[in-house]
């Protein structure tokens, strides 16, 4: 019972933090000089009359709590409106982005942290030898690498230079396979997956590294590790028990780094010519295609929020110490 | 290093000895001397720089000397533009101290008031603060950033505003819960007891204790403002009269030189890199110092 009061408090904030994300997307997005009548005014095709006529209709003279109740009805039931640019319902158009982010995303998330926990073991296990300095200075690099840099680089390189990966994009337009294995259904797409995902898990494999050497360090010490010792556990018996028991600040961690992950995202789609969010974002603001931006946005934004949530949730199932708080 | 458990030496010989501290360890050493070089560099630009970094520059034929390799003319080469890549590399320097330092300065006064207040007051205040914390740690920051320059107009200070809007959210968490400590601390009661104020024993009692920490946290806030900064930069968003690493990666990205011009980008990213390492490496000599667990 405890724990869902704990649930339920935890989903009360969510929501707050929610409410307050709608006002400040409110306020945000009529920071731009004009209303949506004005951008049709420059293009000469509506009258001052026609204007004040259509802001009527679109309810832009009423009071200002009214139109933030409807806008954030609107947005929370999936209205997200119209494109100014491709002039179709803002759903359609993100949606499938939507889908191609999460294609790029998801393998980066789940590499990162696979390759973070077994570098950060290895070091972490080899604690005060030399090369464990060395590693951890070492382990501080890519992440002080700047994603789109890294990109970059690699494209020059592996791309331009040796051919060996496509220079951006999902797909190849016309794309004949000449052997049996390029005629797998996914040969195309996971070809030009390559470099991005590589960027991505570079820039983003340095946080869970760290979290899993330092959780390992204490791990070490611990009873059951000495009675594993004494028991004549060999070395590798013994690494992998540490790891299993060190490995859960890295899990709650993974939640927080999808959030991170959405901004490296919009940089490595602009990079590689991934057709995503992150991508549609920047070249609707660069168009003033207010409505996509927002959506965008608020998507974003409200995933990490929900993540946040979830980890919360995780936390208090996990750990019963932190419902009372 | 036993010694910094002794009794409180006089504050000139403890200020020098912070000052000198990164350079006890070879790395923190080498971080301290590549931070010294960029300020320097920074200061001396107009004299270490051998051409404007915004004027084209044409070869004796009156060609625009474009996408030039390294010569010994043009040290770094020259962009797409016929611009020369070390006089822009020189000046870019300036870009990242001003972006650095202003938004260390808005971060802490930002991220250290909303952590003091919350942390003290508690009640209603510090649920508001803290709700408002959560909304900036649930605001993606890149998008933020971009929605926010792109509204606003692109320019440097449109981009230090965006960069510490939201950044503050890791110092104002640190900050509320050292509070939330020290409040109930003695020499707390005692200033109560005599008669401070509020507002007196926020900023004379506890606002000394919380600093080292908040420092500490700004600090590295200085190395992601400035990769922040050079990300918006490279999505286009960037000042287009001044000259940034960010701003150079992103011309190098969209002429369609990154096939070839090496010597172009290259550089930029190389020294955006640096700067960042350094601040951490110079940030972890510190971070041992406040927290002795890590030793």
């Amino acid at each position: 019972m405890q724990f869902w009061a704990y649930a339920a408090r935890r989903a009360w904030h969510t929501a707050i933090t929610l409410v307050l994300l709608l006002v400040f997307m409110y306020v945000l997005f009529r920071l731009v000089p004009g209303d949506p009548t004005t951008i049709l005014l420059g293009t000469g095709e509506l009258t001052l009359e026609a204007q004040a006529r259509l802001r009527e209709l679109w309810g832009l003279d009423r009071p200002q709590w009214q139109q933030f109740l409807t806008y954030a009805g609107n947005l929370l039931t999936g209205d997200l409106g119209m494109s100014f640019y491709f002039r179709r319902p803002v759903v359609e158009i993100v949606a499938p982005m939507l889908g191609n982010t999460l294609v790029l995303m998801i393998p980066v998330v789940v590499l990162a942290i696979l390759l973070g926990v077994a570098a950060g073991t290895w070091l972490g296990w080899r604690r005060g030898e030399r090369i464990e300095e060395i590693g951890a200075v070492l382990a501080l690099i890519p992440r002080a690498l700047p994603v789109f840099w890294i990109g970059i680089v690699l494209l020059a390189l592996f791309a331009y230079e040796l051919r060996w990966f496509p220079i951006g994009g999902m797909r190849q337009a016309f794309f004949y396979p000449e052997t049996w294995y390029q005629a797998l259904p996914f040969f195309d797409v996971a070809r030009h997956l390559v470099l991005p995902v590589a960027t991505g898990v570079l820039a983003s494999m340095a946080d869970p590294l760290m979290i899993q050497r330092t959780a390992l360090i204490e791990v070490r010490h611990e009873d059951f590790m000495i009675l594993a010792r004494a028991r004549g556990l060999t070395e590798r018996a013994q690494r992998r028990l540490a790891r299993r028991n060190a490995i859960l600040p890295v899990l709650t961690y993974s939640a927080i780094m999808v959030g991170f992950a959405f901004g490296g995202q919009v940089l490595l789609e602009v990079v590689f010519t991934w057709p995503g969010m992150g991508r549609l974002m920047v070249s609707s603001v660069s168009q003033r295609d207010y409505p996509v931006a927002q959506a965008t946005f608020f998507l974003m934004a409200a995933v990490v929020i929900g993540l946040n949530l979830l980890v919360d949730l995780a936390y208090g199932w996990l750990d019963p110490r932190i419902r009372l708080d | 290093m036993t010694e910094i458990a002794l009794p409180a030496p006089s504050r000139s010989r403890s200020l020098r000895r912070a000052a000198l501290l990164p350079f006890t360890s070879w790395s923190g050493g080498f971080a301290a001397l590549v931070l010294l070089c960029v300020v320097l560099v920074a200061l001396l630009a107009p004299w270490l720089s051998p051409y404007d970094p915004l004027v084209n520059n044409f070869n004796p034929a009156g060609q625009l000397r474009r996408l030039e390799p390294p010569s010994s003319a043009h040290w770094l080469g020259t962009t797409y533009y016929g611009l020369d890549v070390l006089a822009q590399l020189i000046h870019g320097t300036r870009i990242v101290l001003i972006v650095g330092f202003t938004c260390a300065v808005l971060i802490a006064l930002i991220g250290t008031n909303v952590g003091l207040i919350a942390g003290y007051y508690g009640g209603r205040i510090e649920t508001v603060l803290m709700r408002a914390t959560d909304l900036a740690f649930g605001i993606p920051f890149i998008p933020f950033a971009v929605v926010l320059v792109a509204l606003l107009g692109p320019s440097l200070w449109n981009a230090i505003i965006a960069i510490s809007l939201l950044m503050w959210r890791s110092t104002a968490r640190v900050i509320r819960s050292q509070v939330l400590s020290l409040r109930e601390r003695g020499f707390v009661r005692a200033a109560r007891i005599a008669g401070a104020s509020d507002l007196r024993i926020l900023y004379v009692h506890i606002f000394p204790n919380v600093l080292p920490m908040a420092l500490l946290y700004v600090a590295f806030d200085i190395a992601w403002a400035v990769l922040a900064e050079a990300s918006i930069a490279f999505l286009g968003f960037g000042d287009p009269h001044q000259t940034s690493w960010g701003q150079m990666l992103y011309l190098a990205y969209v002429s369609g030189s990154i096939r070839q011009a090496w010597w172009w980008t290259v550089p930029p990213g190389a020294a955006l890199s640096l700067f960042v390492i350094a601040v951490f490496l110079v940030g972890r000599e510190y971070e041992r110092l406040a927290n002795p667990r890590l030793r």
